[in-house]
């Protein structure tokens, strides 16, 4: 597959290298070399931007970076022209690493706010540029600086060049989105906190798009300083493309590698072909409009559009694979002795303002046993599975998972130790497919499973919860008992050593809270080790092993669960103390 | 006889009407059209001033085929929306020379879109006459002539003719505060007004920079009301001068004396503390630039098709002038060649001087600039419309620098 679009990518590359020698006017070099610098900024932007929902309205800055760099040192440094490009790309790519590596760090500066802050950047970066020796104010110009002839002319040579930077940066996002870190990616674009529990390091790989699409945008920058010959503030660092790059990506879609190549394509050509003078701002006023109803009706964009057509037609042709080949889970792993301890909590504690949600609490989780966590709402229930998974971090104690202490682990890296969690409330990735949200795991967990094997066993879990025939719905398709077993399913595709399943009955209907009993009863019949938070009592009594009750944040029985349940504290605790 | 002489008148008559068409018919242009290119940003955000210099190429065009064209070919105007980014005009200008084959070119709309299209020019070895380039000593092309009437070293024209004015005024100033937009183009005349003032012995009591969008001028007027200078020089491009005004004008300041180099001229004929405000021109409409028959007929044609554009002031002024002033240039240029080869127009240009609206251009000097003299004057806001005055041979009938 790789090598046929290694092939393909060869044979456009060819194919389009060879328009100079056609004879055509200079002036479609210089059209197409537009375009094809509208697409690299577009694509290079959708890597970060489109692929993980950090929508940055910076990429004129790194851009700007970029075409200064280039600017500097071929007029004031006399670098020659091609070699000031790789310095424009890492230039741009370290600066927006640095900027990452702060932003990254605080979880608020998410959404509209990490927006508005890659903006700023772009004027703190004009405004420095225009007050130091780099500028000064009146602007670098190229005009002096010989350009290589690559070409048989100076337009050819640009198209040529923004023809191999746009390969490049195509296949680059092509490799992305195909890679495990592109996944990580499209789940940090759903739910950051959530990818961060099932293994992706989140982190880390928003830093890593961060600087391709910098890098990308940059050397784009170092090709336009020479095609425009006179660098200026103003013209460089302006909202307009960052505005630009967003329209290209949406309208040509951003969940698809290739679909900001349409838009970009689409656009430029658009604004180019309402250049005549007689109506101009009819024309810019036509543009706009093409573009809103394109937005209104394709909301996936154009390419996004038919890829999601193409992919749905492709899910009825899949192999359908049998329920009754249930795959067998880590969780299972017999040979390993039963009985011992596999997580072990000592004196956890947590409190939210003020408020002691864990309090000194110890628990053992022993190999192969289901063991439940109950007790009345706020007792702190969700808040142990919580802290066992890295979701948050104690504010004192240890956590023991077969002898490695959790607590000082980020999420990711938890996940990948063999924990798996669901959550009460169902969380999937609303934009990745039922099979791609259960593959996920499976590419982060502890096997690590590369990606075309891991769609395989998502496919095994999915027949196994039931759920095969809706692998490429998205989960809001699903009724609660499909996303809750989604959620199961995606937390066995980890082939997790320990499950830690949290009220996964709670809203179900009687007839489904069976359904549910069976399915855990043939996770457990494989030897699964599990941690079972549950109001449903009905459940708790037939599934469990031993159960633990937590009140008030604190342990306050533990042991047979028909025993534990009867006791006064525990009666008291979930029904309140008989008033004489 | 009566009847006779009737008969004869008649006959004349017919005569003189059938000679008159034989001449207009003769005067038509006639034959392929000589296709002049350009670009306009008429859209983006430079597309106010982008309309009138469409308005006035359309005026001139028309006036051209009116008469016999250039070379008794009709004229074709092709022109296109570079909409105010230059790397969109340096494309266009190649389409225009390579797909549409245009003969001539005229420039396009300011510093940055003219350099872009100064590149094509030069690889395509083709005149490029334009109106409104910002920064001389970037022009480097032997066939770029400007027709702005922009001297090679406006940082030192412009602040000289200024202060000249000040000097001669019954009260001249002894501090000077420069306040200026790092826009490129303004930037370094700024600089050069500091030079000037300097030299001729100002105080300069502050010296104070924005970046170009800036749109909260309170601390700079804040200042400027510190430091009490007699006349503020601003650097200022478009509405920024009435931004600056607005701002001193709300702590109860205004300067005696301020200059806006490059402002909006109607908006700030217009603005509440505009009055007395003084600013750089080439030509406004009162003697002596209306004795030229020429220039009254363009005033009148840019009144009516100003109005019908909608423009909010139809007054012909620098702007329009020194576009207008290009196209003359350029008539001039392939009428006194005989030629649209753009060679021979180059040469004919270095050799020769135009007769525009806004005074006479050369271009005997380094890249085709002249050094140490421009057609720059000062005007005042006087009563509401801008007044020439400075120098004096310039000056509207009885009026001189009001000063307070």
């Amino acid at each position: 597959m790789r090598g046929r679009a290694l092939a393909g990518f060869a044979a456009a590359g060819l194919a389009l290298s060879a328009v100079p020698f056609f004879g055509l006017p200079a002036f479609y070099e210089s059209f197409l070399y537009l375009v094809l610098h509208w697409i690299v900024l577009a694509v290079s932007w959708n890597i970060l931007s489109g692929y993980s929902g950090y929508f940055s309205f910076g990429h004129g800055a790194f851009f700007g970076a970029g075409m200064y760099t280039t600017a500097t040192l071929a007029t004031k440094a006399g670098v020659p022209f091609l070699w000031t490009l790789p310095a424009a790309g890492l230039v741009a790519a370290v600066f927006g690493v640095a900027l990452g590596a702060v932003v990254f760090r605080l979880p608020r500066l998410r959404g509209e706010l990490f927006a508005l802050l890659t903006l700023a950047v772009t004027f703190v970066l004009a405004t420095i540029v225009l007050n130091t020796s780099i500028d000064g104010g009146p602007g670098l110009v190229l005009s002096a600086v010989p350009l290589p002839a690559i070409g048989p002319s100076p337009s050819s040579t640009f198209y040529l060049l923004g023809l191999a930077l746009a390969l490049a940066t195509l296949w680059i996002a092509r490799e992305i989105q195909r890679s495990k870190l592109g996944t990580g990616l499209f789940a940090i674009h759903d739910d950051e906190d959530v990818a961060e529990v099932l293994g992706v390091p989140t982190y880390r790989y928003k830093l890593a798009a961060f600087g391709v699409s910098c890098g990308l945008a940059g050397i784009a920058g170092g090709i336009q300083a020479m095609f425009v010959s006179y660098v200026t503030v103003g013209e460089t660092f302006s909202i307009a493309v960052p505005l630009y790059v967003v329209l290209m990506s949406v309208l040509g879609g951003s969940r698809h590698w290739f679909g900001p190549a349409v838009g970009a394509a689409v656009v430029t050509a658009l604004l180019y072909a309402f250049t005549a003078g007689d109506y101009a701002v009819a024309g810019r006023a036509a543009v706009g409009l093409i573009l809103i109803l394109v937005i209104l009706f394709l909301p996936e964009g154009i390419f996004g559009q038919a890829v999601r057509a193409l992919e749905r037609r492709r899910v009825s042709a899949a192999p359908a694979i049998d329920a009754a080949d249930p795959p067998a889970p880590s969780a299972a792993t017999p040979g390993k002795a039963e009985g011992k301890t596999l997580l072990e909590a000592r004196g956890l504690s947590k409190a939210f303002r003020g408020v002691q949600a864990l309090a000194e609490v110890d628990l053992e989780v022993r190999r192969g046993e289901i063991l439940g966590l109950v007790g009345p709402n706020g007792s702190g229930k969700s808040t142990l599975i919580n802290l066992v998974s890295g979701h948050f971090r104690p504010d004192s104690g240890r956590i023991l998972f077969e002898g490695r202490d959790l607590a000082a682990l980020q999420a990711h890296r938890i996940a990948r130790t063999g924990l798996a969690r669901t959550y009460q409330i169902p969380r999937p990735f609303a934009h990745l497919s039922v099979l791609e949200n259960v593959a996920l795991p499976a590419m982060f967990g502890r096997d690590a499973l590369p990606r075309g094997e891991a769609g395989h066993e998502a496919r095994r879990w999915l027949a196994f919860t039931g759920l095969a025939a809706k692998a490429m719905s998205l989960p809001g398709e699903l009724n609660l008992h499909q996303r809750k077993f989604l959620e199961l399913a995606r937390a066995l595709a980890s082939r997790p050593g320990l499950l830690l399943l949290d009220e996964v009955f709670s809203g179900l209907t009687h007839a489904e809270i069976d359904d549910a009993i069976r399915l855990i009863r043939a996770i457990r019949a494989q030897g699964a080790t599990i941690v079972f938070v549950e109001h449903v009592i009905r459940a708790v009594m037939e599934l469990t092993d031993r159960i633990v009750v937590l009140s008030y944040g604190r342990v306050i029985a533990e042991g047979d669960p028909r025993a534990v349940m009867r006791e006064p504290d525990v009666v008291a605790a979930y029904l309140g103390k008989p008033h004489a | 006889m009566p009847a006779v002489n009737h008969s004869v008148r008649a006959a004349f008559g017919a005569l003189l009407a059938l000679a008159l068409a034989a001449h207009a018919a003769l005067a038509a242009p006639s034959g392929p059209p000589v296709r002049i290119g350009s670009t306009l940003a008429l859209t983006g955000p430079l597309a106010a001033t982008g309309l009138v210099h469409k308005i006035v190429g359309e005026i001139y065009v028309e006036q051209l085929n009116r008469k016999d064209g250039l070379l008794g070919r009709p004229v074709e105007w092709v022109l296109k929306d570079d909409q105010s980014r230059p790397d969109l005009a340096r494309t266009l200008y190649e389409q225009l020379i390579t797909v549409d084959k245009v003969d001539l070119m005229m420039g396009p709309y300011a510093t940055a879109n003219i350099l872009s299209a100064m590149g094509v020019a030069q690889r395509y070895n083709k005149v490029l006459i334009h109106h409104t380039f910002g920064t001389p000593s970037l022009a480097k092309y032997d066939m770029q002539f400007p027709a702005g009437g922009l001297a090679g070293d406006p940082d030192n024209t412009i602040p000289k003719v200024v202060f000249d004015a000040l000097a001669a005024s019954a009260k001249p100033p002894k501090s000077v505060a420069v306040v200026t937009s790092k826009f490129p183009s303004v930037h370094f005349i700024s600089l050069g007004a500091r030079e000037a003032a300097k030299k001729r012995g100002l105080r300069e009591v502050a010296f104070l920079e924005w970046d170009f969008g800036n749109r909260d001028f309170g601390p700079i007027a804040a200042r400027l009301k510190d430091a009490k200078p007699d006349f503020v020089w601003v650097g200022g491009l478009g509405l920024e001068g009435n931004l600056l005004i607005d701002a001193m004008r709300k702590i109860d300041y205004m300067p005696p004396l301020h200059f806006h180099l490059f402002p909006a001229p109607g908006p700030l004929l217009k603005a509440p503390g505009g009055e007395n405000a003084l600013a750089a021109t080439t030509f406004e409409e009162h003697p002596p630039f209306t004795d030229n028959p020429v220039a009254v007929e363009f005033i009148r044609l840019y009144h009516e098709r100003g109005a019908k554009a909608g423009l909010p002031d139809t007054s012909v002024e620098n702007q329009s002038a020194i576009s207008y002033s290009s196209w003359q240039t350029l008539e001039a240029a392939v009428t006194g060649a005989k030629s649209i080869d753009d060679k021979a127009i180059a040469q004919w240009l270095k050799r020769n001087p135009v007769d525009a609206i806004v005074g006479r251009l050369r271009w005997d000097g380094p890249f085709n600039y002249i050094y140490g003299s421009d057609l720059y004057k000062v005007k005042q806001n006087q009563n509401g419309k801008w007044v020439v005055i400075w120098p004096k041979e310039f000056a509207a009938s009885g009026a001189r620098l009001i000063t307070p």
